[in-house]
Order: structure tokens, then C-alpha cells, then sequence
């Protein structure tokens, strides 16, 4: 069929006839076979429906109420009141009521299922709970002391430090030339100790050396001076601490002496004597 | 069953529901379209109890031959009407009706003969609205007959005492003026 015969077909009116139920079977089968095969009379056909529909709508005639109840009980679906279609309420409000109530028998027994259960879990958790406490204590037991053998170690590594340097230094210094060591031997006051210190031959400068010392522990009160005997008389070079101070210098500078026989330490109070007590004359060694 | 009930429903979703016999859909239909099937059901059949039975049976038919709709064929409503229309005109015939008009008191023996003759009817008087305001009545009339008076384009020529042909056209075009003024 051609655009023409088509066009001719529409506006024949047969298609209105459909709508309006006016055609004999064979027609209303001859109209749907054009529909399935051209999309145009489909379109036509739909455009007749909805306004056929929209003017039936426009003059619609509200039947009596009970229309609706009397419909439902005739065919046997229960009180119009009970089929809900309305709006966003669920449809069958009541069934599913009803099927919560045939499942309350098994639901409690899965709920008291779920109670053993929880009460299981609960037990295994506290003895769970008990158990990495107490590894826990173990644990807390053991970093206190590694922390203790952490301490003593950094202690040790510091001293170690501590002396490697001095060791260093006096290595250096007995390669050099320009150092001479003077070694002082104990006197009467500790005849054990001895001591080394070191004289700059060119600028003259003191130095003494922590490692290279052995001298009774000084009190509280009490400190080292370091002499040197200039033409018989004492000099102070200053004074020192303990021998086992942990200042990170092993060296320590003094003042520095032109000209020295001999160089001695001696016991005096804090912050030195003019001049020394030889009572406490600890060590001593010429040049 | 899920929220998508709503008071109107789009016709894939009416028709589905309506042949998996979905109560629910009937009642969804009923709302949606009982007063426009009853507005051409009460124009074919004035007498209102009988026009209210043939809504009842339109839905119950609806209800049972629901599986019967093919929506190749047309839409739902144009289905639906079609049913209203044919138990209407099939009422309108059957002896149920005829008795119906019998069973009037014997002071209404003049009334009766007046309902006799409004077995014949008068477009004039069917009070429909008029939609479209430059909807010629002669346009109008036609459609009104074949449409809201359950006559057959046959019968309405021979009552306007027209050709068929012309028949035909005037309801093309009062339909073609429905839908202009609908757009």
C-alpha cells in the first residue's frame, strides 16, 4: 500500500469505527492486521483511543458507592474494604499480617537460638579477653626490662665512647712531636694513682686527659688542682673534676705554663687553693 | 504486595496486574475508570439500577475475561469501554429490560409509554458536555450517538437520515476535534 492508499485508508473513518466498536469481526481483524503491519495507522489509531478516552473521562458519571461493595462480594474477593489500592499503603495488609503470625512459632525459636548463641559467644569472649590480659601483663613485664638492659647498654656504649676518645687523643698526642707527656706517679696520699699530662711544647698549652687518670674518688667537697712547679715555686693550672666524670670531652684544657719542672695534683677544696696542701699531695712527675 | 499500587497505574502495569487476578488491580481499575465507563453506561440506559447492573457486570467481565485483552489490538480503556458498551446495548435489548419497564405501577401507565418510546432516542437531550466550543452540534450529534448512545454508524444515518459516507466523515472529524482540543 502506497502513501496515497494509506492516507485515503485514515481518513476513511474506518479506523474511528474500530475504536467506537462498530465494525464487523472480519473489518475489526482487517483494521488490526493494517495496524501491526503500517506504524502510521497505529499511531492514528492510538491518537482516536486516548481522545475517545480523555471525552469519556470529561464526561464521566460517578455511579452510586455501593457499586464497588456489591462488585467485590459477587466475585467472592472479600469486602471491598479489605482489597486496598490506594496510594502508597501496601496492597494486602492483611495477608502479610497474617503470615507474620504463622511464622511466630519459628521465630522465637530461631530468636532462642540466637540467645544460646550469643550467650556461647559471650563466654568465649571474656575467657579470650582473660587470656590476652594476662599476655598482656607478661608483655608489659617484659618491655620494663628491656627498657632496664636498654638504659645499662646506652650507659656502657657512652663510656665505651667516652674512653675511645681519650685513647684516640693520647694515641695523637704520644704520635706528635709537639707533645710531651708527663707522667706523675702516686705519692704518700694514694700511692696507687698515677696521671698523665700533656704540655705543648710549642704554644705551651695543659691538657689532661680523663682516660689517662687514676685517681682516688674526690668528695663532694673536694676537687683536684692541677700544679706546676716553676723554679720550686707552685703554680695553679686550675682544677678538674672527678676522674669519673661522664662529660663528653675526655680532654680538658688548663692553663697553659711557659716554663715547669715538674707538674703535680692535689686534693683541695672546692673551687682550688692558692696554694696547695701538700698533705694531699696525690700524684706528681717531672719533666 | 509492593507500594507501586498507586490510585492511578500506567496501562503496562494495569494489565499485568489484571491477569496475574490481582484483586488489588480491580479495585485500582474501579477507581480509575468506573465513572467514565458509567457516564456512557446511564446515557445508554437511563434507568439508573439497571445502568448500575451493567456497570457491575462490566467489571465482572472485565474481571473474568481479562486474559482475553491483547494490547496489540488497542488500549485498555478502549477495551474496556467496548465491554460496557456492548452488555449496555445488549441490555437494552434483552427481556430484563423490557420487564423492567413493565414493572411499573399501573398509575404510571402513561410514564411507561413514554419510557417505551425512549427506546428511541433523542440526542438532544443526552447531556453531555460540550467540550469543544466550536464543535459543530451536527459533528457532535453523530459522535454522541454512536459513542454515548450505543447506535452503530448504520443505525445513525438511518436516524439523521444521512448517507453513510457522510456518517463516517462527521465523526472523523468531530473525533479530529476532540483531539485538537485535547492537545
Amino acid at each position: 500500500m502506497n502513501v496515497e492508499n494509506l492516507k485515503a485508508y485514515i481518513e476513511s473513518g474506518v479506523l474511528e469505527l474500530y475504536v467506537l466498536g462498530d465494525l464487523s469481526p472480519e473489518e475489526a481483524l482487517q483494521v488490526e492486521e493494517m495496524a501491526a503491519q503500517y506504524p502510521e495507522v497505529k499511531s492514528e489509531l492510538t491518537a482516536i483511543e486516548i481522545a475517545m478516552e480523555n471525552y469519556a473521562m470529561e464526561n464521566a458519571v460517578a455511579p452510586s458507592a455501593d457499586i464497588e461493595t456489591k462488585l467485590f462480594e459477587k466475585l467472592g474477593l472479600g469486602k471491598n474494604e479489605e482489597v486496598e489500592a490506594i496510594s502508597t499503603t501496601p496492597a494486602y495488609t492483611e495477608e502479610a499480617k497474617v503470615v507474620k503470625l504463622d511464622n511466630s512459632d519459628s521465630k522465637v525459636r530461631t530468636l532462642r537460638f540466637a540467645l544460646v548463641a550469643c550467650v556461647a559467644l559471650l563466654m568465649i569472649s571474656t575467657g579470650a579477653l582473660f587470656i590476652t590480659y594476662n599476655k598482656l601483663n607478661a608483655a608489659h613485664d617484659q618491655i620494663a626490662s628491656l627498657n632496664l638492659d636498654k638504659e645499662k647498654f646506652a650507659g656502657v656504649v657512652s663510656k665505651l665512647e667516652f674512653d675511645n676518645k681519650g685513647l684516640d687523643n693520647m694515641v695523637a698526642m704520644n704520635d706528635s712531636k709537639e707533645w710531651a707527656t708527663i707522667r706523675m706517679a702516686g705519692q704518700a696520699f694514694s700511692p696507687k694513682s698515677k696521671m698523665n699530662v700533656y704540655w705543648n711544647k710549642k704554644d705551651k698549652s695543659v691538657l689532661i686527659n680523663y682516660v689517662a687518670m687514676d685517681l682516688p674518688k674526690a668528695d663532694a667537697e673536694h676537687e683536684y688542682q692541677l700544679w706546676a712547679l716553676v723554679n720550686g715555686k707552685p703554680v695553679s693550672l686550675g682544677v678538674f673534676g672527678k676522674t669519673d666524670s661522664t662529660s663528653t670531652e675526655a680532654l680538658q684544657k688548663m692553663q697553659a705554663i711557659q716554663d715547669a719542672q715538674a707538674f703535680a695534683v692535689t686534693l683541695e677544696p672546692m673551687g682550688g687553693s692558692v696554694n696547695p696542701t701538700m698533705e694531699k699531695l696525690a700524684v706528681m712527675g717531672g719533666v | 504486595m509492593t507500594a507501586y499500587k498507586k490510585l492511578t497505574l500506567t496501562e503496562p502495569e494495569l494489565v499485568l496486574a489484571l491477569q496475574s487476578k490481582d484483586p488489588a488491580v480491580l479495585k485500582t481499575l474501579y477507581s480509575m475508570y468506573s465513572s467514565a465507563l458509567y457516564g456512557v453506561i446511564s446515557r445508554i440506559i437511563t434507568h439508573t439500577e439497571l445502568a448500575e447492573d451493567v456497570l457491575q457486570e462490566t467489571f465482572v467481565k472485565i474481571w473474568q475475561s481479562a486474559a482475553h485483552y491483547d494490547n496489540t489490538k488497542g488500549r485498555l480503556f478502549t477495551w474496556m469501554m467496548n465491554i460496557a458498551r456492548n452488555l449496555s446495548i445488549d441490555k437494552l435489548r434483552s427481556k430484563d429490560f423490557k420487564n423492567s419497564l413493565k414493572n411499573q405501577d399501573i398509575e404510571n401507565n402513561v410514564s411507561f409509554v413514554d419510557e417505551q418510546n425512549k427506546v428511541t432516542f433523542n440526542p438532544d437531550v443526552l447531556g453531555v458536555k460540550q467540550l469543544v466550543e466550536n464543535l459543530k452540534p451536527d459533528l457532535q450529534a453523530v459522535l454522541n450517538l454512536v459513542y454515548y448512545k450505543g447506535y452503530t454508524h448504520v443505525e445513525a444515518a438511518e436516524k439523521l437520515n444521512l448517507p453513510l459516507g457522510t456518517v463516517k466523515t462527521r465523526i472523523r472529524l468531530a473525533i479530529i476535534e476532540l483531539r485538537r482540543s485535547f492537545n
